[in-house]
């Protein structure tokens, strides 16, 4: 069984940071989120750079060439709306460190992003959503259904999937975790592969138990299948409770420094 | 439906280390003689062991094959090489040991730089019974045979800082990281040693091993799970190549060491030792060894037989 796969969130354009990198491509503080985030164990780094209308087509290329020059053995997840920016940033993307992931298609007017996938041998997250948060879980196999479909058509293997069922704020959808969690139980019992946002657990609350509340909720979900997050890597509770998580699970064989791999 | 043959394809990969000049062990991709999956690497080598000292504690039928050279370990090796041909050849410091002969470092350095200049295939340097004594034995020996990508057999949890700076890292030969049949600690050790700085292309590992019948479903399912791990969980941390000190377990087990006078009944004792020791190299290789260091001509040949009629 493979490892745990923690693709880190923080190269994106709603940090104010990085927006400023990204519009004057500044290669500095984008190398920086970087490093930060492969050094505290990011298997994968997504690299948001918003709907980028304008200039998405040369600025992804640019980011994802400037991300494998620095750090050739840390696969991309590229992730925007604008499909001919991914096509650009697939197209220089170099593929010996893994598979690049395209974040996101979803049932709805992102299905298409799947097709996108098939073309280019990409892994794609397929958001379990059509139109804003689905209502139930039946929604949400149904949505799973739909893409699987579609990658069918499109001759893209269910191999190269992340579902992600959608996880919710905890603080207003107290009682839609369980559910959540019951998706990913049955998403896992047909086979597939997983992921999803953790800080959409924990948005809203107080910064001192973002951490705290992100931590449980990947332990919990790993248990119910999950095999991938978009994580914050620098939560080193929440890296720690993935690695351990992978031991118990079986998928890192125990060893007393386990924890400084 | 036409019949598709199924293979089982891996993530992880044994890392190929080179011995010596050219000897190549590991890079396998699938389990052991699973040419059908895809690619076994290396094939896996043969050593013959040959001690510092006169082996008066060998069984007579070892001491009639190689008696009229084992009085210096150059004409043994030599010996061995002409007549046997193996892939390397282990030298034991059985001398070193402090409860016996207590050889000088310096002296165990200077039979290995004459082993090292008249034998044509790579060393491979293992100690004797004292951890305290092989540090220090290898320290100079690895000082001596600096950059020839000798194995030194082995550092052990007890003397790896020694032994993995020693020979690993300032001498540039490579280590064999050894631990007695437990899988967690055979990672903690090698994760250890690397951490150390010693390059995981300077290593090799045993993570123990014993004689057909002592233990040796232990030995077994700890080299197998070894295996999945490093190939089918990509942990870069097993992905060392094995490297089986098999005659040095085989020969001191009743079955392979009671004479005839003593048990009638379990007849040539020369032919128990060889079956204890194909035996015992037979289901290490099995189970994912890289190379087995052996002692009787018979075992090497059949041995050798063995994995060519397998790859």
């Amino acid at each position: 069984m493979a490892r745990f796969i923690s693709i880190g969130e923080r190269i994106h354009v709603i940090s104010p940071v990085i927006r400023k990198a990204l519009q004057e491509r500044d290669p500095k503080p984008i190398v920086e989120r970087a490093r930060e985030q492969v050094e505290a164990g990011a298997n994968y780094l997504d690299v948001n750079i918003g709907p980028a209308d304008r200039d998405g087509e040369e600025l992804m290329p640019w980011v994802v060439k400037l991300l494998q020059q620095e750090f050739p053995n840390t696969p991309l997840c590229l992730d925007t709306a604008n499909t001919k920016a991914l096509e650009a940033g697939i197209k220089v993307y170099d593929r010996k460190a893994g598979k690049p992931i395209i974040n996101s298609a979803d049932a709805g007017s992102r299905i298409g992003m799947i097709d996108l996938a098939a073309e280019y041998d990409a892994m794609v997250i397929g958001l379990c959503a059509k139109e804003g948060i689905p209502r139930d879980n039946d929604e949400r196999i149904q949505y799973c259904t739909e893409i699987l479909d579609r990658a069918m058509a499109a001759g893209l293997d269910p191999e190269n999937i992340l579902f992600d069922p959608l996880f919710v704020v905890v603080k207003g959808m107290q009682d839609k975790q369980q559910e959540v969690l019951e998706a990913l139980r049955q998403i896992t019992e047909m086979g597939f592969k997983t992921t999803g946002g953790l800080s959409n657990v924990s948005n809203g609350c107080p910064k001192e138990l973002r951490g705290l509340i992100e931590a449980t909720f990947c332990a919990m979900a790993i248990q119910c299948g999950l095999t991938s997050a978009i994580v914050n890597p620098l939560n080193r509770m929440l890296m720690d409770i993935i690695k351990t998580a992978d031991v118990i699970k079986g998928r890192n064989l125990y060893c007393d420094s386990y924890l400084e791999l | 439906m036409a019949y598709k043959k199924p293979s089982q394809k891996f993530s992880g990969k044994i890392r190929e280390v080179t011995v010596g000049s050219g000897l190549k062990l590991g890079g396998e991709s699938v389990l052991p003689f699973y040419k059908f999956d895809g690619d076994t690497g290396a094939k896996p080598a043969v050593g013959m062991e040959i001690w510092d000292v006169f082996p008066e504690s060998w069984p007579q039928s070892l001491k009639d094959i190689f008696g009229e050279y084992a009085d210096d370990p150059v004409k043994w090796a030599k010996f061995c090489m002409e007549k046997y041909n193996p892939d390397f050849i282990c030298i034991r410091f059985e001398g070193a040991n402090p409860e016996g002969e207590d050889r000088s470092p310096e002296e165990c350095a200077r039979t290995a730089e004459r082993l090292a200049g008249e034998v044509p295939v790579p060393l491979m340097i293992a100690g004797c019974d004292s951890d305290e004594k092989n540090a220090k034995i290898f320290v100079k020996i690895a000082e001596a045979l600096p950059d020839k990508n000798y194995v030194f057999l082995s550092a052990v949890e007890a003397n790896y800082k020694e032994v993995g700076a020693a020979c690993g890292m300032a001498y540039g030969n490579i280590v064999s990281a050894e631990s007695s049949v437990d899988l967690n600690l055979a990672k903690q050790l090698n994760i250890l040693i690397t951490q150390l700085g010693v390059k995981p292309e300077k290593m090799v590992m045993n993570p123990g091993c014993a004689a057909v019948g002592y233990g040796f479903e232990y030995v077994i399912t700890t080299m197998d799970r070894i295996k999945l791990a490093a190939l089918d969980q990509n942990d870069a941390t097993l992905q060392m190549p094995i490297v089986s000190p098999v005659s040095f377990e085989t020969w001191k087990v009743k079955e392979s060491a009671a004479s005839e006078e003593d048990m009638p009944e379990w007849g040539s004792q020369e032919e128990r030792g060889i079956a204890m020791e194909i035996a015992t190299a037979a289901g290490v290789l099995a189970a994912g060894s890289n190379a087995v260091i052996l002692r009787h001509p018979k075992s090497v040949e059949i041995i050798r037989n063995f994995i060519d009629e397998l790859l």
